[in-house]
């Protein structure tokens, strides 16, 4: 029996998600009209609102915070910088839904994580492809992420990376970061099927099955950084899009300190386990082993 | 329905019996009259209702609140739970009262309104807590006649204490001492002062040092660790914190949430809204409006400008003060808005106790810390003995 296909999560413009129906989506609402519209549903198909431009609105936050709709919402800053502090105006909705806060490594970064996290919220990070001073800054919440104990919330990417050299993940970048068009089918204003981060013309691209897969194949084939990168597997070429040409260096010393985080965490646990199971046996028989 | 719990601090009366030094409430003869009351219900349940919150909590207090009398109470809450009932929502009923005017009368409405229990204030030492005739001696006296006469009758009583100048110079341990020995109490409070209401030389003479204050609040913090916290003495807000650094669920005291205007507002007995109790009574400036003026109690929280203040702090204080790079962020938000406006004269920078606070959360993040591995000691102890008993006969 061939294995059942499982639907791609299509995330789509508000007007065009409306003709989704019971299918699995995620509306992209950009307006207080669009918003309201939604939280009025019921929508059987409706996973998450993504909801952009609108953290600045402070009172259709206090709309929001009345809908008993208990939709998620993934809000996406544009610019941590300025809008990190516009953050609290989520708590209060928060009360009702899960709240997930969406932004790309750049200025302000590290505040807008920081905010979140004291505020529960989960993060996602989009890392595209950094330049130094985002990855300065992804390197400041790395730090933030494995060593304050008062983070409670998962930061994306660097929670799912660290799993899954923990072997609890083993899902690829492109699916923590919800950008592998095999699961995630994102579609512009015109339906037009569109890979993430290829918002220029010049890069929209048919989007075919198994591009994350092709696309890493070639680059290997090319020889180029991919081939002998020792994160290939967790990666699959996610940082070389859309330029194949950037340089991963200090990604790679990004993902070196999760790794050594990783193994730091190993060793602790088998030394916790270590000392469990010295209580379980026997204790003549384990002393003389 | 929300699991949201909304509170309203009420003010049946900002009339008082006792003349404490450091009060900040204008004492007003008024008092809420039982042909009003209804109409404050109504207001309160048709917010409850349009922000579709199934619960209120209603903490009474004053001025003084016993001042009502008993059958006042009765009488009121008997009317507030029936209307609640009829809409399917439910009032919950605390009441803070000084004690003083208590007697047996009392007994029934406190066992069957405030579920056996009730909330008082007392200092260690007590210098500035003062009966009209008679000074802070005879209010002493007769406030701890009281309270045995309470808990005799079968009254769980909980204490707020609030620090002077001289319950630093006593000393943590005199001060734990006197609450959990000489008054045999289980459950007290710790409040930091504050200068509320119009500047009286009296009150601006309540700040404390913050660094002897930490001192103080960091010495106690042991002390109830070691003696308190597993022999079923709660002491606050040290209790909460350590839940939540445990991981457990943890009702932090309100001066630490990220948003307090939308969890709880103050109404006083002439239905004058504030954020809370010590707005209500000392700050015009900063009132939502009147209850019994407006009819839509919703409303007058969405469009007030003075709440907007509150609504706006914490986002200032990520931006404008060190609040974002604290590693106590997430449990404090710059604390408490009245705090930093009685002190300095705007809520828009954050609590004058900010060091203090921190040397509390720090003390309480490294007991927490030590129960957490004492919950696993007992495997490496284990083990350890285990180890040092083969290497001995190895």
């Amino acid at each position: 029996m061939p294995e059942e296909a499982i639907a791609p999560l299509r995330i789509l413009p508000s007007a065009l998600a409306e003709t989704c129906g019971d299918l699995p989506f995620v509306a992209i609402v950009r307006n207080r009209e669009e918003l309201f519209r939604w939280l009025g549903g019921p929508f059987p198909g409706l996973r998450w609102l993504q909801v952009e431009g609108m953290l600045g609105d402070s009172e259709a936050w206090a709309e929001a915070a009345h809908d008993k709709s208990h939709i998620p919402f993934d809000v996406v800053l544009s610019d941590p910088a300025s809008e990190f502090s516009d953050l609290y105006r989520l708590v209060d909705a928060s009360a009702e839904r899960d709240i997930r806060v969406t932004m790309p490594a750049g200025p302000g970064l590290s505040k807008a994580v920081r905010l979140a996290s004291a505020l529960g919220f989960p993060v996602r990070v989009l890392p595209g492809q950094p330049m130094t001073g985002a990855l300065s800054e992804l390197r400041e919440i790395l730090e933030f992420y494995l060593h304050e104990p008062m983070v409670e919330a998962p930061i994306e990417f660097l929670h799912s990376f660290l799993a899954s050299m923990e072997g609890g993940y083993t899902g690829s970048l492109w699916v923590i970061l919800e950008e592998d068009p095999d699961t995630f089918h994102r579609c512009d204003a015109n339906g037009r099927a569109w890979v993430p981060r290829s918002c220029d013309s010049s890069y929209v691209e048919s989007v075919s099955p198994g591009f994350v897969e092709k696309r890493l194949k070639s680059l290997i084939a090319q020889g180029g950084e991919c081939a002998s990168c020792p994160w290939q597997q967790p990666c699959r070429g996610y940082f070389k899009w859309p330029d194949p040409t950037y340089s991963c260096e200090g990604i790679k010393e990004l993902f070196s300190s999760i790794q050594t985080a990783g193994n730091e965490i190993r060793k602790e646990l088998a030394s916790f386990a270590a000392a469990e199971a010295g209580i379980i046996s026997d204790p003549d028989e384990g002393g003389k082993r | 329905m929300s699991e949201r719990v909304f509170s309203v601090i009420l003010l049946p009366t900002s009339d008082c019996n006792v003349a404490c030094d450091y009060c900040f409430e204008h004492k007003e003869p008024h008092r809420l009259s039982l042909v009003l009351l209804p109409l404050l219900t109504r207001r309160l349940l048709d917010h409850l209702e349009n922000e579709q919150i199934e619960e209120c909590e209603i903490y009474w207090q004053g001025g003084e609140a016993m001042i009502m009398g008993p059958a006042w109470f009765e009488k009121a809450g008997e009317m507030m739970n029936r209307a609640a009932a009829e809409r399917g929502r439910r009032f919950v009923h605390y009441l803070q009262t000084n004690l003083i005017g208590y007697s047996p009368a009392w007994n029934g409405v406190i066992h069957k309104m405030f579920s056996g229990s009730v909330g008082t204030s007392m200092d260690y030492p007590n210098l500035h807590r003062k009966l009209f005739k008679g000074g802070a001696a005879a209010y002493t006296e007769l406030w701890t006649r009281r309270l045995r006469e309470a808990k005799a009758a079968g009254i769980a009583i909980g204490v707020i204490a609030v620090l002077h100048r001289a319950s630093l110079e006593a000393g943590p341990e005199r001060f734990y001492r006197y609450f959990t020995e000489e008054l045999g109490l289980t459950d007290f409070q710790v409040n930091t002062p504050f200068p509320g209401g119009p500047a009286k030389e009296v009150e601006g003479g309540f700040q404390l040092d913050s660094s002897s204050l930490a001192e103080f609040m960091v010495g106690l913090f042991d002390l109830w660790i070691t003696e308190g916290y597993s022999s079923g003495v709660s002491v606050g807000p040290f209790d909460a914190l350590i839940d939540h650094f445990t991981g457990e669920q943890a009702r932090l005291p309100c001066i630490w949430k990220e948003n307090c205007s939308n969890q709880f507002i103050s109404v006083d007995a002439k239905g004058t809204v504030a954020q809370c109790d010590c707005w209500v009574t000392s700050y015009p400036e900063y009132f939502f409006g009147n209850v019994f003026r407006e009819s839509d109690l919703t409303r007058m929280l969405k469009t007030s400008r003075a709440r907007r203040d509150f609504v706006e702090r914490p986002k200032h204080l990520v931006e404008d003060e060190d609040c974002l790079s604290c590693r106590y962020l997430s449990i404090c938000h710059g604390g408490c808005p009245v705090r930093t406006y009685s002190a300095l004269g705007t809520m828009m920078a954050k609590d004058p106790y900010c060091e203090v606070y921190k040397a509390v959360f720090a003390c309480a993040e490294a007991h927490a810390g030590e129960i957490l591995r004492a919950r696993a000691a007992p495997v490496i102890s284990l083990r350890l003995a285990h180890e040092a008993g083969v290497s001995a006969t190895g």
